[in-house]
């Protein structure tokens, strides 16, 4: 450690990490207790729905959400990649076709030693396609600008819309609860400031004292959001995973192969109670499927969004680090659990009796 | 004492929500670290089993913070 520490070039890297850990750390919220907090964005607004991008819905009931837009963008990443990457095929692959060629070799070896070679291939485009979309989905969430960058939506509006959704619920609306963020300038498209946390305010503060001419209370409706943060993408793939394991689950066994697990009249009572529990079995598999991804990746968001306000600029680089690792975990499970799922749907539980 | 009886309802369900999975993620790496002492050459393989199974207890918490979440801000 001495030896280490001897070392001018690692000593002034430790000096320089120190020093810009202490000034986040003074800059953020910590600071912000002593009169310091210059750096302190204020605590982002966690919403669980998600935010419809335009002011009106694009047809009928219909709103265009900023989920929806990062799902599109995801698409278009993955389908420019595939498009680059197999242009020119070649024997000798470059760059590229390199990498894809290694993670699908990787894949269809893991597939094989788990469902058998001939299983493997015929499940591999559904499981390589939900790895692919949920890791490139997750690790597009993060960048800079997800989040961050959005409509501005005014205070009065904001106030409206609670008092909306207040009447919907028969309550009464607290004006104390409504939070409000005060930006610069007074375009339509706002940024998460770098400005003191103290620009939080509430909304009776709005109401009452409102705010000087050359800023703006409201909040921010951001433009792009992490796709797997709202439930209904991870619900759209664990339907489709389960619709697929279920249809390669009636092709291999038959209909009343398939069914006769769920309803099952020749094992006598207790046969067919575990028909039913196995039934359930089938739902809870639909709804773990969904809240496993849609909570990790939403309580990454908020983690990050209070470590934005607890260290800003710095501190929060580990953390980006961790989801980026629990982005790729939580894909590759989402992408076995399917295998697993569809490897069980078509072996038959009597296959051992005959 | 003043304060919210939803607050108080948001912690319990991820205090208590976080106890379960936390003690199986202590046996979990409890054990790999007793397999991993046994037969120090399968590392790569324990560790990646280890990895995947310590994931499936967490997603158990965060349906507990789902739930804390939705009670809290919705």
């Amino acid at each position: 450690m001495t030896r280490l520490l001897r070392n001018p070039k690692t000593l002034l890297f430790l000096i320089i990490a120190l020093s810009v850990f202490l000034v986040s750390l003074g800059g953020g919220a910590l600071g912000n207790a002593f009169n310091g907090g210059f750096l302190g964005s204020p605590i982002a607004h966690i919403q669980l729905p998600a935010e419809s991008v335009l002011t009106d819905p694009l047809i009928g009931n219909f709103y265009l959400t900023n989920t929806m837009l990062a799902t599109w963008l995801t698409i278009a990443i993955l389908l420019v990649l595939s498009l680059v990457a197999t242009r020119k095929v070649s024997i000798i692959p470059g760059r590229l076709q390199n990498l894809f060629e290694v993670l699908l070799e990787f894949f269809l070896n893991l597939m094989e030693s788990i469902a058998g070679p001939e299983n493997a291939r015929k499940f591999f485009p559904l499981v390589m396609t939900i790895f692919l979309f949920i890791l490139a989905a997750n690790w597009v969430g993060i960048l800079p600008g997800f989040a961050t960058i959005g409509r501005f939506e005014p205070g009065d509006e904001v106030i409206h819309h609670a008092e909306v959704k207040a009447e919907k619920e028969h309550s009464h609306l607290n004006l104390d609860e409504v939070q409000l963020q005060v930006f610069d300038g007074n375009n339509g498209v706002a940024i998460l400031p770098f400005g003191s946390i103290e620009s939080v305010i509430t909304g009776r503060e709005f109401e009452e004292h409102g705010v000087d001419s050359d800023r703006r209370a409201g909040l921010l409706v951001p433009f792009l959001r992490s796709s797997n943060t709202d439930v209904n993408t991870t619900l759209a793939i664990a339907i489709v995973a389960m619709l697929m394991v279920h249809y390669w689950g009636l092709t291999s066994l038959g209909i009343f192969g398939h069914l006769g697990k769920f309803l099952n009249f020749k094992g006598g009572p207790i046969g067919f109670a575990v028909g039913i529990l196995e039934a359930i079995g089938e739902v809870a598999r639909l709804i773990s499927f969904t809240f496993r991804l849609f909570g990790n990746i939403f309580a990454g968001e908020v983690l990050l969004a209070a470590m934005a306000f607890l260290l800003p600029l710095i501190g929060i680089i580990p953390f980006l680090g961790l989801e980026l690792f629990v982005g790729a975990i939580q894909a590759f499970i989402f992408a076995m659990l399917t295998l697993v799922f569809a490897s069980l749907a078509t072996i038959s539980h009597n296959s051992e009796e005959h | 004492m003043e304060g919210n009886i939803q607050d108080l309802a948001a912690g319990l369900a991820i205090g208590l929500g976080a106890l379960g999975p936390g003690l199986g993620i202590g046996i979990l790496a409890a054990k790999a670290m007793e397999a991993l002492g046994r037969n120090p050459e399968a590392a790569g393989l324990i560790q990646q089993n280890m990895i995947l199974a310590i994931a499936f207890a967490e997603a158990i918490a965060i349906y507990a913070l789902v739930v804390a979440i939705i009670i809290k801000f919705v």
